[in-house]
């Protein structure tokens, strides 16, 4: 589901299904030597969230991607949103990002850090063939997580 | 002389119909557009796409075939990659919607290492028979679509998905 008004509508009615929230986590980076590698970055972190979507449409709502700058104190943005998503009623939240800095709140269990893949140099079928192999990996971590 | 002139009456009525006719168009065109757009558009569904599977490459064991087409939706035009899990029944091809009956999500072939020869949703764990009928106290409610299937030149053409006709 996408976090518009249709999908919305579903989730509230299907929350017994519908109990998971991805958020992609974006880093700004406005230094020139960290602008293009931010961009490739977030090209890959939303492109990655837009097929868990597509493959887990029934069970999760994706969220607008949410971007930072280095400054902001990751640890109250983490804090803020699992409060914020577990009162609109949902069970599990993801994080999902390739800013290597979120790696070490991996033990929160919520963020998975997945290393950026350039994808601006690839053809679509390329593209989509790497996409799904990092999905295929990804998978086992939802399922694990629901089975809980 | 009088006769020339425009009454108070008639210039109000005048500016009042002229005003009128105005709301009515712009009420009224938004409502034509919605009629007349349907007619307009092109039936993207009814047509063939080719895809890069070879026909003599496909066994009785479900494989997942990608096809892509472009999309027109408003403005905007997009390729979309869909998929299939086809197979070959006897001499019949088979191609079947991966896409849940439940709420959508993408079902896999043997997802699930205990149920072996079905599809799986890794969603809420809803399971099909190989020919797309739903496991009875799974979540879904009915079978996997079905998508039109031809021949052309030895390689796969995908149509438009169907309800299912083998369940
Ligand atoms: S979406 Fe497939 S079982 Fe719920």
């Amino acid at each position: 589901m996408h976090w518009n008004a249709k999908d919305s509508a579903i989730f509230q009615a299907q929350k017994e299904y519908i109990d998971t929230a991805i958020i992609p986590l974006t880093l700004i980076d406005g230094s020139s030597q960290g602008f293009l590698s931010a961009a490739s970055a977030a090209e890959f972190t939303l492109s990655l969230s837009n097929m868990i979507e597509n493959q887990f449409k029934g069970r999760i709502v994706l969220f607008p991607s949410f971007s930072y700058t280095k400054k902001q104190d990751k640890q109250t943005l983490l804090n803020d949103w699992s409060e914020e998503i577990k009162n609109a009623g949902f069970k599990h939240i993801f994080f999902i990002t390739s800013d290597r800095e979120w790696s070490t709140m991996e033990e929160e269990k919520s963020v998975i850090w997945i290393p950026s893949i350039p994808l601006e140099s690839m053809d679509q079928k390329m593209k989509n063939s790497i996409l799904e192999d990092q999905l295929r990996q990804l998978i086992p971590i939802f399922a694990k997580r629901w089975a809980i | 002389m009088s006769n020339n002139k425009v009454s108070r009456r008639q210039f109000l009525s005048y500016t009042l119909t002229g005003v009128g006719g105005f709301m009515a168009a712009g009420m009224l065109m938004p409502m034509v557009r919605f009629a007349i757009d349907p007619v307009l558009q092109k039936s993207e569904g009814g047509d063939f796409v080719l895809t890069e599977k070879k026909i003599a490459d496909i066994t009785e064991v479900p494989v997942r075939v990608d096809f892509t087409f472009e999309q027109v939706d408003a403005w905007y035009k997009s390729d979309v990659t869909n998929a299939a899990w086809v197979y070959k029944e006897g001499d019949e091809i088979i191609a079947l919607s991966p896409v849940c009956k439940h709420l959508g999500c993408t079902v896999n072939w043997e997802g699930d290492p205990a149920h072996k020869n079905q599809f799986f949703c890794p969603c809420h764990a809803g399971r099909y028979e190989k020919n797309g009928a739903n496991v009875p106290k799974t979540p879904p409610l009915g079978p996997l679509d079905q998508f039109e299937v031809r021949e052309n030149e030895g390689f796969l053409e995908i149509g438009k998905a169907i309800p299912n006709t083998l369940v």
